[in-house]
């Protein structure tokens, strides 16, 4: 299968991430309740490099004082304006058509059991 | 642990020419600035911690306000590390000239006049000794206990001939707006010494300055920054209506960090009543957009964006960008502005005025390129 092996499946625990550069790309590949997630590092405001800003929830509200958390772990926010960026999309939360690319991920099983699943992304 | 490996491809930078920076976050530790400090000051803090009044508001970014990837490799607080600020800003965007800022102005919020003369000597010493003597593109500001304008005068003669000091720095947060007589012996030691008057916004509501608004205290954080430009405004208005630049024509003062195309409607608000108006303070000689053209400079960060370019380039034009805008990033602060982002594409000589050129005026830095074998 083509690809870009990002490593071994198990050197991104649930909630983590790894940033490569694939093809010249800085890529973050997120682990998000077990299923795999890349997003392009690069946000489209001013150029930050993405993924190396916080993982969070998305914080909503029913009225003032009252915060409430939702897809936790989901959101990125941007190291320099803290613009939120939903991982599985790509898409900024707020102006969905403020986006940084999103890339396809497989995980690929191997026949001998000893071996760790590997992770590839897809450009 | 989040990231597993950080391997991030460098962008690809395209600077055209390079810049000068006139807003750079120096950081400044207490406990380091404290060696600076006499003795009785010293034994208080020991006993009682530093008594200075702090900042009101949660801010953006970690660490109370900076970017999330500006915390130096080897640990410690983001803008501490000179190499790293080499890295990470000076180098990567090819700045000729950084102006700092400093970082922490809880003194000018004191009300203990002489401790505040004290903590601001301290910190000018700990940035000539600490900063501007290791990197020869970094130039300085000097500290002022502001609530104290005879003692700020002092503070002045002591440093500001330096040849890395540039320019004076206050807070915005200020018991009286900054045109009242009361502050002049300052801009005397400023023009005698010909050092631009910067206002940067901080410490609003904190300490004896001023509430952030006329009409009290904002709860939230964006509803502080969203009052930064009323309190610069006012500053704004003071120093025309007061009479300032009649008495002190050389003064240059410069408005930081407060927003830039409000400026527009309220230059065109104050002609229009200057003309209404003019007898009420005849000492008022020129039109207020003049004084502002001929004594005001500020600087960009944070530029508003504008709905559409036209809107832009109108608003540039409306507050003289080509004579008084002058770039910077407010490194390494959470809404740091990239040199190659911030701004929309500028026509070439527009862009060198607002990059490089009139700084250099202002700041009487030289040349492009000047700087280069000159590192320390
Ligand atoms: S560069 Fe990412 S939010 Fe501004």
């Amino acid at each position: 299968m083509s690809g870009f092996l990002v490593g071994k499946a198990s050197e991104i625990p649930e909630g983590d991430k790894k940033i490569v550069v694939a093809d010249g790309r800085s890529i973050g590949v997120y682990n998000i309740g077990g299923q795999f997630y890349a997003i392009r590092n690069t946000c489209p405001h001013q150029g930050a490099a993405l993924c190396t800003g916080i993982t969070a929830a998305f914080i909503t509200s029913s009225g003032t004082g009252s915060f409430e958390y939702e897809r936790d772990g989901e959101i990125v926010r941007c190291p320099w304006h803290q613009w939120e960026f939903d991982i599985k999309t790509g898409c900024m939360v707020i102006d969905p058509k403020m986006r940084t690319k999103s890339y396809e991920v497989t995980v690929e099983r191997y026949d001998v059991s000893i071996e760790d699943q590997d992770v590839y992304i897809h450009l | 642990m989040e990231v597993t490996e950080v391997k991030i491809a460098e962008p690809k930078i395209k600077m055209k020419r390079s810049i000068i920076d006139v807003d750079i976050h120096n950081y400044t530790p207490l406990d380091e600035i404290k060696r600076y400090l006499p003795r009785a000051y010293r034994d208080q803090i020991d006993l009682w911690g530093w008594r200075l009044p702090g900042s009101l508001y949660l801010n953006g970014g970690v660490k109370v306000g900076q970017m999330t990837d500006s915390t130096p490799p080897g640990g410690g607080f983001p803008g501490s590390d000179l190499q790293f600020m080499r890295e990470q800003l000076l180098d990567r965007y090819q700045i000729d000239y950084g102006v700092l800022t400093g970082s922490d102005y809880s003194c000018q919020a004191s009300p203990d006049l002489d401790y505040a003369a004290a903590v601001s000597s301290a910190i000018n010493e700990y940035t000539l000794e600490h900063w501007l003597a290791k990197e020869s593109r970094l130039k300085g500001s000097v500290f002022i206990p502001k609530q104290d304008p005879l003692q700020s005068a002092k503070e002045i003669h002591r440093v500001g001939s330096h040849p890395d000091m540039v320019q004076v720095i206050v807070s915005s947060g200020a018991e009286k707006p900054y045109g009242h007589r009361y502050y002049h012996p300052i801009y005397e030691a400023c023009v005698e010494h010909n050092l631009p008057f910067t206002i940067h916004v901080l410490m609003e509501g904190v300490g004896i300055n001023g509430p952030n608004t006329g009409a009290g205290y904002v709860s939230y954080y964006p509803e502080y920054r969203a009052s930064r430009p009323m309190v610069m405004a006012a500053h704004l208005a003071s120093f025309i209506y007061e009479g300032v630049f009649e008495k002190f024509p050389t003064l240059k003062v410069v408005l930081q960090e407060a927003g830039v195309f409000w400026i527009a409607p309220y230059l065109w608000k104050m002609d229009e009543d200057w003309k209404a108006l003019r007898f009420q303070t005849p000492w008022v000689k020129k039109k207020p957009s003049e004084y502002f053209r001929s004594n005001v400079r500020v600087s960009s960060q944070p530029l508003e964006p504008t709905p559409n370019p036209e809107t832009f380039n109108q608003m540039m034009n409306s507050v003289y960008a080509n004579e008084t805008l002058m770039f910077c990033s407010d490194y390494p602060h959470w809404d740091f502005d990239s040199p190659l982002r911030a701004f929309p594409k500028l026509e070439d000589s527009l862009w060198e005025k607002i990059f490089y050129q009139n700084a250099a005026d202002l700041y009487s830095l030289p040349a492009r390129g000047a700087g280069k074998e000159g590192a320390r």
